[in-house]
């Protein structure tokens, strides 16, 4: 029998649960609370094995001990932990800015098509809204609630090494799709100014490094193959009148035509939705050589919508060859990634159809000129152009196909220079093309076809973002001052090409087609970056960071400049007094200064004053004549970068040898020169609104982000993690002049035309709504048309509006479980988010008697439930009534899996449901749309995924 | 690489200094400044539009001109609920309504665009754009009817805002602060402008319909004399020397002295009334009576705004839109049955003018949301004489074109202009009674005398829907402090309103940006 005790090196303190196991055995025990352990069977020459997560393994041969006591050692790979940091990397214990990594074992579980997804809810400070149910779809992702007003407030993305465009990809439902999420192996988000100013003009609403898998060295060849199935279904639809409550309703509306009532009862959201099946294939194999490896993977992913004919596809293939040369001072890496998306697009205006729709008419109509669809007509069976459309017929009477074929790849050269120690050359050579070209049909049967020959456009376009790329990379160790530098400098240029052409058919013209003359726009920017950090002692880093970019979207007195940060760190837990603390086991304190830019303001030749010819419909006649038409355009020659300054003070903390681990950041953002479309002074330009540098916006944050693993044994792994936001952003300044009252109307809705419910305006978040202050009796029934008065002039007009709560969220949160036992697992993700609030549109559309009576032809259409609550007869759009708290808790994943390893196969099967359950007041259908504007939401489904992986 | 940050448009789109070497762009250039009156964008009817700060649709200039002088007087109620669009018949507007902001917006862009062809087409341009001089006698005149295209619109902002911000080609292009002119000044500038290119216009009629030749800057100065009384009320505070204002007698006597000029021009009244409003406009005669007119075509020049808003909006209830050439009515336009009061025996009379459409429909308002409520407006039509639909085969857009000038607001004109001038409109009576004989058939509907009262109903029997109503009411005094019709002051019988409201607010939004500005009174 053998006993003894397992410390700690460093700390002296013993270590509960660590694992004590006979070499080649399943014969083994783990420590009690006080760091003991005994273990009976042990032969001469066995050899022990003592470990625990987080140290370095030990091995001790049995020669007849009757106690052994082992002082286990940090783990050195754990402590060389790297993360990129953008041009190089570094160890994440040195960083000095505000970067989190994400790798593929915390992500989201399902049968996840786009990769933002794998990291909903996982990171403090970051928010991804996936934009609406379709398959495919894209994803608002904020890290730091965005910057800008009208320039683009997503980050940059770097994929492998090459910054996407901005503008995104043509043809696609979400640019991101064309990274297989099966081949990410992390995702590293570089929130604050210190950390992401080396992306200089592109960096200001954070930056997202995407890496992807590779081969490894000395690696068996594998194969892996993995199946997700999923199945969809819409969790809750839109509550309308049915049809016995719209027959009521009709009814006892004054002035209304009861005949134009039918007999059927129709459930038309019933109609346009369907289980929505989805499969998800990965085949990867991989294999690595001495020195040369490589990994390839093969997908095919197909989903369907829960809106009936839409339909996402891809093809992909992923690959990644290294090849070490030069007694590996030479590093040789390719990547690849091509990929064909197939997209059937449905025709989202079936939503609102479906909402819209008079309940008492049937589906088809046998005497129908409309393809057998049921469509309200005149008494000659021609349809009624304002009337409500069938909502399956939008859907089966119309064809809309794209497709995209797309390759991002990269060559990376590493050369680690013989001559002198410790520099390393590095170049990137990239490209990211993308052809596409769709679709849409609509036959003449269709009731939205107005002319006498079926409705069709074609487009195409071609996307090319070319990168290359260059750094020297210098890391010296010091002795005589004990400081390891590590220099950095390089050399940028990206250009992004975008063209785009139409056609449509217009019998009106000769030959019945119409081509939209072709359309280019291309950018460029050429960059010089430079990094230097230093780590004094092992204790204080200091860091700071030079780009200078020119862009060739401004003129050239404008177009050159630089963005400059600073950071500074200090390793408390290196320095003596806390050196031996055994509670301790990283402290690190960090502030940062940075300097940021914003370039993706829309035109690129918002500078140049250009004219642009007339298309169809826009010439104008002289005499018998017409002339096509040239307008110049508005411009503003002083057009420049959107600079952001960011502070940002942080804490890395780690306890019990970093088994509860946890940042705090705070920040203080200031954007000045924003660039915002903003109704410019009237004459002075050749637009009534511009693009310029106006403005300013000041955000603030706090992001906490812990983790605790909770139990760690040989069999029981339990981890937690939770992040919560604090976030408040607000616009300072909004227009050349000085108004304090001055405000720009925005969030456009439906009902009436041109209608808006938010507000831009000094003082106040740029998601605000503006609104009337309903006024409600004495049973709490909103009265329709009585808002207060609030200047008191006896009677209401648009003064009386007031800014009212706000669409963005004062906090969100994350919680993620992963529960490991033997070989079974289990994990879910809950997310958060509060203080925000939403215009419930739906409400507001149709939820008055005459939205559904009073109508320019003769028929009538649906309302929104809440009509049965207001009994309001008029629209009151802007009633504070619609304005309802969003606050949400959502159980995003819930997913058990069981590994069954073999001798030559692995097999692991799992269980995902995704978007499982959401707790809210809210009444509509989702509180989470971006943007706090809910109208006409394309549900998000709940899926049930079932996945199989075999590994051999 | 630095060169590779100079990059320049690629495809259609180029820069004045190589587009303008091409003589043939200023003919479309100048073209754009018409189309700035017709059409709301770069593609009809919509896509690339002009205008951002409101719907494309709703920005089009004559949509918004008709919205403001005909919503708020007896002509026209409207049922819909886009934004404030209710304030404008309820004569509570304030300065932040969106449809006031946007055509003050549209008219200083159609200023700005014809600036730009002005300061463009300088001589100092055309030669460093290598335009030899045997074209330049063509650019000559275009930039003529630029400078009148600019007079019509700056006439525009005196006439609805009073006191606009004022640029010329001298003004540079950017974000700066345009100054404000004062209504009196501006009265002279564009007095001064009209005189100044009278001679390069082309004799009246032009030989390309729908250009403005000599007719359309006589007719324009007829209607700035015409009112000098609203417009030059607060001349005192004019910053120009106040020897240049005239005598109101003087003014009306030029006001008459260029209408005759108008009428001696050779234009004619179409035999019959409808004509004018019918798709074959430019053709069926008609063409003959329009001095000036706003061009629509079903497909090549179209927008949702001009006529096809007018049209669509003015049919509901059980209105048959084959009848108007049209696939759709948007329910919306109808009239005030003190409206329908002017016609002698109302919606029965035997005045040919009148075009009331009352099946289905109720002479008085309840409710202004309600089609039905308010009789329906017949008058403008995408149909030829024969009935036949417009060009645009879908029934969507419309060819009928916009009378903005006449002959028979001439006549009118030009007998109101004597009347207050002298108090003898003898010399304008057989004017009067060829447009009560085109009404009322031969020998029928005489005159023998002529009256204020008469002016102001006749103007609206004659020239209803035309957008000259909110005009006319205020220089006959009739729009806020007298006057009443339903919903007028936002109650169902109606109530006066206060007088500042003869002219419109400048919009918040434009006072918040330029601080050279200065709110009119009241608002």
């Amino acid at each position: 029998t053998l006993s003894g005790i397992v410390t700690e090196r460093d700390t002296g303190m013993p270590i509960p649960g660590a694992n004590v196991v006979i070499k080649g055995t399943t014969n083994g025990t783990t420590t009690n609370f006080d760091g003991e352990y005994t273990l009976t069977g042990v032969d001469l020459d066995d050899v022990i094995v003592y470990s625990y997560v987080g140290l370095e393994t030990q091995e001790v041969p049995f020669t007849g001990q009757e106690t052994i006591n082992v002082a286990l050692a940090p783990d050195a790979a754990i402590l060389e932990e790297v993360v990129l940091i953008g041009y190089g990397s570094t160890r994440r214990q040195d960083a000095t800015g505000s970067v989190e990594q994400i790798s593929s074992e915390e992500f989201n579980q399902g049968a996840i098509v786009s990769p933002e997804q794998l990291i909903q809810g996982k990171s403090a400070g970051v928010r991804i809204t996936s934009g609406n149910g379709a398959p495919g779809g894209g994803t608002e992702i904020r890290i730091r609630g965005g910057s800008s007003l009208s320039a683009n407030n997503s980050p940059l993305i770097v994929v492998d090494g090459i910054p996407l465009d901005q503008r995104g990809v043509q043809g696609v439902r979400n640019q991101l799709n064309a990274i297989n999420p099966n081949e990410i192996a992390d995702f590293v988000v570089l929130k604050d100014a210190s950390a992401t100013a080396i992306y200089g003009s592109r960096a200001s609403n954070g930056v997202i490094l995407i890496t992807t898998k590779k081969g490894k060295k000395n690696a068996d060849l594998k194969f892996e193959y993995d199946l997700k199935v999923s199945v969809g279904e819409v969790v809750e639809t839109v509550d309308i009148l049915d049809a016995d409550q719209f027959r009521n309703l009709i009814e006892t509306t004054p002035g209304t035509d009861v005949g134009l009532l039918g007999t059927a009862n129709t459930d038309w959201q019933d109609e346009i939705y369907q289980t929505a099946e989805g499969a998800i294939h990965n085949l990867t194999v991989s294999q690595g050589l001495d020195n040369f490896y490589y990994r390839v993977n093969f997908n095919h992913t197909s989903q369907k919508g829960v809106l009936k004919t839409d339909l996402y596809q891809r093809n992909a293939l992923n690959t990644a060859f290294n090849y070490d040369l030069l007694d590996n001072d030479l590093k040789l890496t390719l990547t690849a990634k091509g990929s064909v998306d197939q997209n059937d697009f449905a025709d989202e205006a079936a939503i609102g159809a479906a909402v819209n729709f008079d309940p008492t008419k049937p589906v088809y109509d046998e005497n129908s000129n409309y393809g057998g669809f049921y469509e309200w007509t005149n008494n000659n069976g021609v349809a009624l152009q304002q009337a409500t459309r069938n909502p399956l017929a939008l859907l089966l009477q119309r064809d809309a196909e794209g497709k995209t074929k797309r390759i991002i790849t990269n060559f990376n050269i590493d050369y680690d220079i013989p001559l002198i120690d410790e520099l390393r050359f590095n170049l990137n050579a990239g490209v990211d093309y993308a052809e596409n070209n769709g679709f849409t049909f609509r036959p003449t049967t269709s009731a939205t076809v107005l002319q006498n020959i079926p409705a069709e456009e074609v487009y195409w376009g071609i996307n090319r973002n070319q990168l290359l790329d260059f750094y020297f990379n210098y890391k010296p160790y010091v002795e005589s001052i004990s400081t390891a530098i590590d220099l950095t400098a390089g050399h940028s240029f990206q250009e992004f090409y975008m063209s785009s052409q139409q056609r449509y058919t217009d019998e009106a013209v000769e030959g019945n087609w119409v081509l939209n003359p072709l359309s280019i726009n291309r950018n460029a920017l050429e960059s010089y970056f430079a990094r230097a950090s230093f780590d004094i002692d092992d204790k204080y880093l200091i860091s700071g960071s030079y780009r200078m970019d020119g862009s060739s979207r401004f003129s050239e007195d404008n177009r050159w400049s630089s963005f400059p940060a600073v950071s500074v760190g200090w390793k408390i837990n290196n320095e003596d007094f806390l050196k031996d603390s055994g509670i301790l086991s990283e402290l690190k304190l960090r502030a940062g200064y940075g300097v940021t830019g914003n370039q993706e303001i829309g035109p690129n030749y918002g500078y140049l004053g250009v004219y642009t010819p007339s298309q169809r419909g826009a010439s104008y006649q002289f005499g018998e004549t017409f002339y096509p038409t040239l307008r110049p355009e508005e411009y503003d020659k002083e057009l420049k970068w959107e600079e952001l300054q960011t502070y940002n003070v942080g804490m890395d903390f780690g306890f019990f040898n970093d088994r509860f681990t946890g940042s705090v950041d705070a920040y203080h953002r200031t954007t000045e020169n924003l660039l915002a479309e903003v109704p410019v002074p009237a004459g002075a330009n050749l637009s009534d609104r511009l693009v310029t540098n106006v403005g300013e916006t000041v955000s603030k944050g706090i992001e906490v982000g812990l983790n605790g693993k909770l139990i760690q044994t040989d069999k029981i792994n339990w981890n937690l993690n939770y992040n919560i936001t604090f976030q408040d952003l607000e616009i300072t300044k909004l227009s050349l002049g000085d108004d304090p009252n001055f405000f720009i109307p925005q969030g456009g809705i439906s009902g009436g035309v041109g209608n808006m419910i938010q507000i831009w305006k000094t003082d106040i978040d740029p998601t605000t709504f503006f609104v009337y202050r309903q006024v409600y009796d004495q049973n709490g029934e909103p009265i329709e048309g009585a808002y207060v008065d609030v200047n008191g002039d006896n009677t209401i007009t648009e003064i009386d509006r007031q800014p009212y709560k706000k669409a963005s969220p004062d906090f969100f949160m994350g919680l993620t479980n992963n529960f490991t036992y033997k070989d079974f697992d289990f994990s879910f993700t809950w997310r958060g988010s509060f203080g925000g609030y939403m215009y419930n549109n739906m409400q507001s559309a149709t939820g008055f008697r005459g939205a559904g009576t009073v109508t320019p032809q003769p028929y009538y259409s649906n309302f929104n439930a809440n009509v049965l609550e207001t009994d309001f007869n008029e629209s009151q759009f802007f009633s504070d009534y619609y304005i309802q708290s969003a606050d949400f808790v959502k159980l995003d994943n819930v997913s058990v899996g069981y590994l069954i390893p073999g001798e030559k196969l692995d097999f692991r099967a799992s269980f995902t449901a995704s978007n499982v359950l959401t707790i809210t007041d809210y009444d509509g259908l989702d509180p989470e749309i971006a943007g706090g504007i809910d109208n006409n939401f394309y549900p998000r489904p709940r899926t049930y995924t079932l996945g199989l992986n075999l590994t051999f | 690489c630095e060169n590779e940050l100079d990059l320049q448009p690629e495809d259609n789109r180029e820069g004045p200094g190589q587009v303008l070497q091409d003589p043939a762009a200023y003919k479309q250039f100048l073209a754009k400044v018409y189309a700035g009156l017709a059409v709301s964008g770069q593609v009809g009817p919509a896509g690339n539009p002009d205008l951002l700060g409101l719907d494309e649709g709703f920005s089009q200039y004559l949509r918004l001109y008709w919205m403001l002088q005909e919503l708020p007087t007896d002509e026209a109620v409207i049922g819909w609920n886009d934004g404030t669009i209710a304030d404008l018949h309820a004569q509570n507007w304030t300065s932040g309504n969106e449809f006031i902001r946007t055509m003050y917006s549209r008219i200083m862009y159609q200023i700005a665009q014809a600036n730009e062809f002005i300061r463009q087409s300088s001589d100092e341009n055309l030669s460093a754009y290598g335009i030899e001089d045997s074209q330049r006698a063509e650019i000559q005149q275009f930039r003529a009817e630029a400078r009148f295209l600019r007079a019509l619109s700056y006439y525009h902002a005196m006439d609805l805002f009073g006191n606009p911000p004022f640029i010329t080609e001298e003004s540079p292009i950017g974000a700066f602060l345009p100054p404000q002119i004062k209504r009196a000044d501006l009265f002279l500038y564009i007095e001064e402008e009209l005189n100044a290119i009278m001679g390069d216009l082309a004799p009246a009629p032009h030989p390309e319909y729908g250009r403005a030749d000599q007719a359309a800057a006589w007719t324009l100065l007829a209607k700035l004399y015409l009112n000098n009384e609203v417009y030059l009320s607060d001349k005192g505070s004019a910053v120009a020397d106040q020897s240049r204002f005239k005598s109101t007698s003087e003014y009306y006597s030029l006001a008459a002295t260029n209408s005759k000029k108008v009428i001696d021009a050779g234009y004619e009244l179409v035999d019959d009334y409808q004509k004018l409003f019918l798709a074959d406009n430019d053709s069926n005669g008609a063409q003959n009576e329009i001095i000036f007119p706003i061009r629509f075509d079903g497909i090549n020049t179209n927008s949702y705004g001009g006529l096809t808003f007018v049209i669509h909006a003015s049919i509901g209830g059980d209105m048959d839109p084959a009848e108007f050439g049209v696939n759709s009515g948007w329910a919306g336009l109808r009239t005030t049955p003190e409206f329908v009061g002017l016609f002698p025996d109302g919606a029965d009379s035997s005045d040919e003018r009148e075009m009331f459409y009352t099946e289905g429909q109720n002479l008085e308002i309840n409710s202004i949301s309600s089609f039905s409520d308010g009789y329906a407006v017949g008058k403008f039509k995408n149909v030829d004489v024969n009935g036949n639909q417009g060009s645009d085969a879908t029934g969507e857009h419309v060819d009928t074109d916009f009378p903005m000038f006449r002959l028979g607001d001439i006549y009118l004109m030009y007998a109101e202009a004597l009347f207050r001038g002298t108090g003898d409109a003898s010399a304008a009576l057989p004017y009067i009674n060829d447009l009560r004989e085109r009404a009322y058939g031969e020998g029928n509907g005489l005159v023998s005398s002529i009256t204020e009262d008469f002016l102001i109903d006749e103007r609206g029997r004659e020239l209803y829907w035309e957008a000259h109503r909110r005009t006319d009411l205020i220089r006959f005094d009739q729009f806020t402090e007298n006057g009443v019709w339903a919903w007028k002051g936002d109650v169902p019988q109606g109530t006066t309103t206060a007088a500042f409201r003869n002219i419109y607010p400048i919009p918040a939004s434009d006072l918040g940006v330029n601080t050279n500005l200065t709110q009119n009174p009241g608002y």
